[in-house]
């Protein structure tokens, strides 16, 4: 075999390559090449990925990239060393520098470098001259002479055949290039797709890029299928024989594999005086003295505890890796202190907490790293670290928003921004984005499109021609046909490059050595260009530093209670037993608390309830698809009841040695430390073993891995006297587990979490509601099933009002003020400079001094906020006749004369009761007075029952119910079934629609605010639920009880959770 | 006098520009012309594909030769995959 190819594009070439790196590896494979470069344009974002699937695939993967010069022109650059490698990082960085320009982040620039910096950065690098379009070769010999100087015996001029006209002239005038030049040449393909029949879909990826259909965009294309990986003896027959030849002379050069160890070191403090485990052991002494001061029993157990752990981190060498972690939590202390600013009631707080498997972590705790002490909760160290791991241990650190914010750039500040950034994330083509990118290429009507995107389930864009099929009218003819395959094609590539939500990776190298970093779209923030499974890969430590917004919420309420009531609260004091807080819980009135408070947790709820925070453990992890698959929760229940029936109830357990490793549990699996605790007392596993089962269920496609772990356990049972029978019953009951579940540390500190937020709740409802509304998005209810909830429980809820709302949302005489912040249109900085300029004296005041542009003006008026000063359509009237100010020069303000209209302002009719609600929800997605069903009610049959009807109405009984759609679940756990909940005037009450039924309504369940079910009521317990059979549209029954108002678009949209 | 735009003279006499005209072409084995109506094929100097408007019920799959005839006379050819059938067209 004597051709290689080195120049191909995955599509980690953003809409310019439409095959995933391991489809070139395999291809590559299959067509018998042994090596295969991959270059795609500015960024090695999927190099890693192809390194290790070339590898895999028995092909040596060549790293390399095409770079984009200063005008636009292009150079492949392949990697003949790690000093190659590391210039190409620092090249790459470089041309991504200017991308983001300060003050327009949002606005991406494309990347380019210069001659001066490739000059600069040429060792250990070989240069091709360029694509046969927009090579240097062809564009500027010029500069190619100077990168030939510069690159001297590693400079190519790059011949290509794409069967274009003008492929001869073009290929002779570079071969006279070369001569010139004195460098040899050298043949590529510039493959696009690995395989022929990808070659329509990177059409219509040049169509999607250049934002045009694939009509508009005939010079952007190829014009033909000749960009694919071809076999390499047609491309020797194809391409100038001497620079074929030489393609195996390159590929011999570039010896670099970056699979091997890149160089990669986190900060370890060995830097210091004392070693790390000097460091870490003096700071762990004197947190040990500070926190277990008062500790009564433990305190022993505690010692002990930390002497172990101590040692274990020593011998596996982490000592750094925890003070590293440390001296980042301590940069959090620092952010705190200024976000939260001096003497503020939320001192009391830390600045962050653990989550996860390192909750189970003393030194974690002694550290600040986690706010659970582990030693009393029980937590196991097991699964965070053990003396087989091989592996880096994942720490997860959770902080409200604004801390976070401010501590991403502190930490690249510290370290340096060469050293430190965020990991990337790629957004992959779902459904609804392949289906608006390949319908708008192929030119297809746009409402076509927009009906199928809202009717389509969301994830999986594979199934969108199968979709297609149930949406009613003719899709036939080329171009929907074109439409099916593309869609299915374009499935799960990458689209653009985006932010990890906090994962971070620091070097004590320089990063940009080992990754190109480049800046994200918000200010001050950079990204590498791998995300977290090529850093996993490259060894890198990632530090995720997460954003919760329950985090959030609490230290907004805590504030608020101490600025208004004076009470200092200090949550690690409350007295976790409070039986108030526990009765609500158990009654499922948990909207608005941390993790129970979907609607899956609120049916568990019912069942299990909880009475204490081991519980609360539990339950927080047991409505997870890993216990769900893991069929462990009806037993779980099952047992419960028993339990309490009959305290003295032992749990059934498929063999006695299970039953110490799952007794807080019940005799089931619902935590991820159960998984090991189970293969090691009935398999013998090792530590080590048992983790790497955990690992094989945690991967995804995980069942080849899972099965492998089978012959050993079951191996392993046998000898510990367990019949292969139980031991494959035992490992079927962890592989149920395989889906998603929490580790018990995780789960105790979110337990904790949820318990102090429903503690909120009960005792400060109207400073919590506040303090929700603040930091949303977040949780499972919109904002308006929150107000309404609250309602319910007596928390009095004013309208936004445009002389007493601040920005955000405000505590006023006990009531809770919304913010200015939530009309529509109006942004962050409008509504804060809004409330700056309170008092108004009338509307034609606000016109003339606000600097908030005329539309959320308008909003704000018609949002209900200017109501004090007369009928909302008097006052539109009157805003668009007043003269506004201008502004002139650098921001300053030009007043407008205070001018009165000429004109009267005519008589206008005062809004019905529907049309105030409706602008309520349209402009502020909140309505706090009239509920939509209360105005409908008058208008339904009378058997139509509400809410409050359904816990009287006995079980089996065919019902119809009508309500505003809060909620709507597809569970991937669930076959098919949608769980919905819908709200009316007294409450919500819980839909089951089964998949017949959804695929009949699907249109209403995922569009129609307004809706009425038929079906039948099925009372398990204490839950109710309606098993629906018929769903009917209330939308025209309320446009015409709302005398034509627009009702569906006015009303806010239900929360979607799972596969869509 | 100027006919009127709608009249049957100009109808007549409309045509398109360059449009492709059916030509007898024998091909070598790996389909290279190798004569063009009757003259032979003196010099292939370049050949091109286009693969386009595949979303249509015009799909476009041809075969480009651009040959100097042994008469030294230019021409443009093509073989249309879909139709299986070759054409001149002026370069």
């Amino acid at each position: 075999m004597t051709y290689v190819e080195l120049h191909s594009h995955s599509a980690y070439s953003f809409l310019d390559g439409a095959s995933l790196p391991e489809e070139l590896a395999a291809r590559a494979a299959e067509l018998g090449y042994d090596a295969l470069a991959l270059t795609d344009h500015d960024g090695v974002y999927g190099s890693l990925e192809f390194a290790h699937a070339a590898k895999h695939f028995g092909v040596r993967a060549i790293t390399g990239a095409e770079v984009t010069l200063a005008g636009g022109s292009h150079l492949t650059l392949l990697c003949e060393s790690q000093q190659g490698y590391a210039n190409l990082c620092r090249i790459l960085t470089d041309a991504h520098a200017g991308t983001r320009v300060p003050g327009k982040e949002r606005d991406l620039l494309p990347a380019e470098t210069t001659l001066d910096v490739l000059e600069a950065h040429a060792d250990g690098l070989v240069a091709l001259s360029g694509c046969a379009r927009h090579g240097l070769g062809t564009v500027d010999p010029n500069g190619t002479a100077r990168l030939a100087r510069a690159f001297a015996g590693a400079f190519y001029v790059e011949l290509q055949r794409p069967y274009e006209r003008g492929d001869a002239r073009r290929n002779a005038q570079l071969i006279d290039l070369a001569e010139l030049l004195r460098v040899p040449t050298v043949a590529t393909g510039d493959v696009h797709a690995h395989h022929l029949r990808r070659a329509r879909l990177q059409d219509a990826l040049v169509a999607i890029k250049s934002r045009t259909s694939l009509d508009g965009c005939e010079r952007e294309r190829r014009g033909n299928h000749e960009s694919v990986l071809l076999p390499p003896d047609e491309m020797l027959e194809r391409l100038p024989r001497d620079a074929a030849l030489r393609t195996r002379e390159v590929a011999e050069r570039c010896t670099f594999d970056l699979t091997q160890e890149l160089g990669y070191r986190y900060p370890d403090f060995s830097d210091r005086v004392e070693s790390a485990d000097v460091q870490l052991h003096e700071l762990c002494a004197v947190r040990f003295a500070e926190r277990y001061a008062n500790a009564n029993g433990h305190k022993r157990r505690a010692r002990a505890r930390l002497d172990d752990e101590l040692q274990l981190i020593g011998k596996l060498g982490l000592s750094g890796f925890f003070l590293l972690h440390w001296e980042v939590l301590e940069l959090a202390r620092e952010c705190a202190l200024e976000v939260r600013g001096p003497g503020s009631p939320r001192h009391a707080l830390p600045p962050g907490r653990g989550r996860g498997s390192s909750v189970g972590s003393i030194v974690c705790y002694l550290t600040g790293l986690s706010h659970v002490d582990p030693v009393a909760a029980g937590l196991s160290l097991g699964r965070f670290i053990n003396e087989e791991m091989v592996a880096v241990p994942d720490i997860d650190l959770d902080f409200p928003r604004d801390i976070r914010e401010k501590l991403i750039v502190r930490v690249t500040e510290r370290y340096g921004r060469e050293h430190a950034a965020l990991v990337a994330s790629f957004a992959t083509y779902r459904s609804r984005g392949a289906i608006r990118d390949v319908g708008k290429a192929l030119g297809l009507p746009f409402a076509e499109l927009e009906r199928l995107a809202r009717v389509t389930d969301g994830w999986d864009a594979t199934r969108v021609g199968e979709e297609l099929d149930g949406v009613p009218g003719t899709h036939s003819g080329p171009r929907w046909e074109a439409f099916r395959t593309l869609t299915k094609e374009i499935s799960g590539l990458p689209r653009h490059i985006s932010q990890h939500p906090g994962g971070m990776v620091i070097s004590t190298r320089p990063l940009i050595d080992l990754v190109p970093v480049q800046p994200a779209a918000m200010a001050g923030r950079q990204i590498c260009q791998w995300d977290k499974d090529s850093c996993g890969d490259a060894g890198f430590l990632k530090i995720d530093l997460l954003g919760l917004g329950m985090l959030s919420a609490v230290e907004d309420a805590i504030d608020r209670i101490a600025r208004l009531r004076g009470e200092t609260i200090d949550l690690s004091r409350i007295p976790l037993d409070d039986a108030k807080v526990f009765a609500e819980i158990q009654a499922a009135d948990t909207v608005g608390v941390f993790q129970i408070e979907s609607r899956a947790q609120m049916q568990s709820l019912l069942q299990t309830r909880p009475e204490n925070l081991e519980d609360l453990t539990v339950q927080v992890a047991l409505v997870r698809p890993g216990p769900i698959q893991g069929k462990a929760v009806h037993p779980y229940v099952k047992h419960r009841h028993a339990k309490r029936a009959d305290p003295s109830f032992e749990p059934p357990v498929e063999h006695e040695c299970l039953r110490e490793p799952l007794r807080d549990t019940l005799g089931v699996v619902v935590f991820q430390d159960q998984v090991l605790d189970v293969a090691m007392a009935a398999a013998k596993f090792t530590i080590g073993e048992a983790e790497g089962l955990r690992r094989a269920m945690s991967r995804k496609r995980s069942e080849e891995a899972i099965e492998a772990f089978r012959p050993r356990f079951v191996e392993g049972c046998l000898g510990n006297g367990i019949d292969e029978h139980t031991a494959h019953a035992i490992y079927d009951k962890l592989v149920g587990f395989a889906g998603f579940g929490f580790p018990k540390s995780h789960a105790a500190a979110f337990g904790l979490l949820a318990y102090q937020s429903a503690w909120l709740r009960r005792y400060y409802p109207a400073e919590f509601l506040c303090a929700l509304l603040n930091a949303q998005p977040m949780g499972f209810y919109p904002p308006s099933s929150l107000v309404r909830d609250a309602q319910r429980r007596e928390v009095k809820v004013l309208p936004p009002q445009i002389n007493r709302s601040e920005a955000e949302c405000t505590i006023e005489d006990g009531a809770v003020r919304i913010g200015l912040g939530y009309v529509a249109s109006v942004g962050e900085q409008d509504a804060r400079e809004l409330a700056a300029g309170r008092p108004y004296v009338d509307v034609s005041d606000l016109a003339r001094r606000a600097s908030a542009k005329q539309g959320a003006l308008e909003a704000i008026v018609a949002a209900g906020a200017c109501d004090e000063w007369g009928a909302r359509r008097q006052l539109l009237w009157r805003l668009g006749v007043t003269a506004r100010g201008e502004t002139v020069g650098s921001g300053n303000r030009q007043l407008a004369l205070p001018l009165e209209p000429t004109a009267e302002i005519p008589e206008l009719p005062a809004q019905t009761p529907w049309e105030e609600m409706l602008a309520d929800y349209k402009h502020t997605s909140i309505s706090v007075g009239v509920h939509p069903l209360e105005l409908l009610r008058p208008h339904l049959p009378a058997a139509v029952a509400t809410s409050a009807d359904l816990p009287e109405t006995p079980n089996g009984t065919l019902i119809q119910i009508a309500g505003m759609a809060i909620a709507r679940q597809r569970p991937a756990t669930a076959n098919g079934i949608v769980f919905m909940l819908l709200e009316d005037e007294h409450g919500q009450s819980n839909l089951i629609i089964p998949p017949p039924v959804y695929d009949r309504y699907r249109a209403i369940v995922r569009g129609e605010p307004l809706l009425l079910a038929r079906g039948k009521l099925e009372r398990h317990d204490r839950n109710v639920n309606l098993l629906v059979s018929e769903l009917v549209s209330l939308g025209p029954l309320a446009r015409k009880a709302a005398s034509e108002a627009e009702v569906t678009r006015a009303l806010p949209r239900a929360h979607h959770f799972g596969h869509r | 006098m100027v006919a009127h735009p709608g009249s049957a003279r100009i109808t007549r006499t409309a045509r398109r520009l360059n449009a492709p005209r059916p030509a007898l072409v024998e091909a070598h084995a790996d389909g290279t012309p190798r004569c063009v109506n009757r003259q032979g094929v003196g010099v292939v100097r370049e050949e091109w594909r286009v693969v386009d408007r595949w979303w249509t019920d015009e799909p476009v799959h041809r075969r480009y030769f651009d040959l100097v005839l042994e008469t030294g006379e230019n021409t443009v050819v093509y073989h249309d995959d879909d139709a299986c059938t070759w054409f001149t067209q002026r370069a």
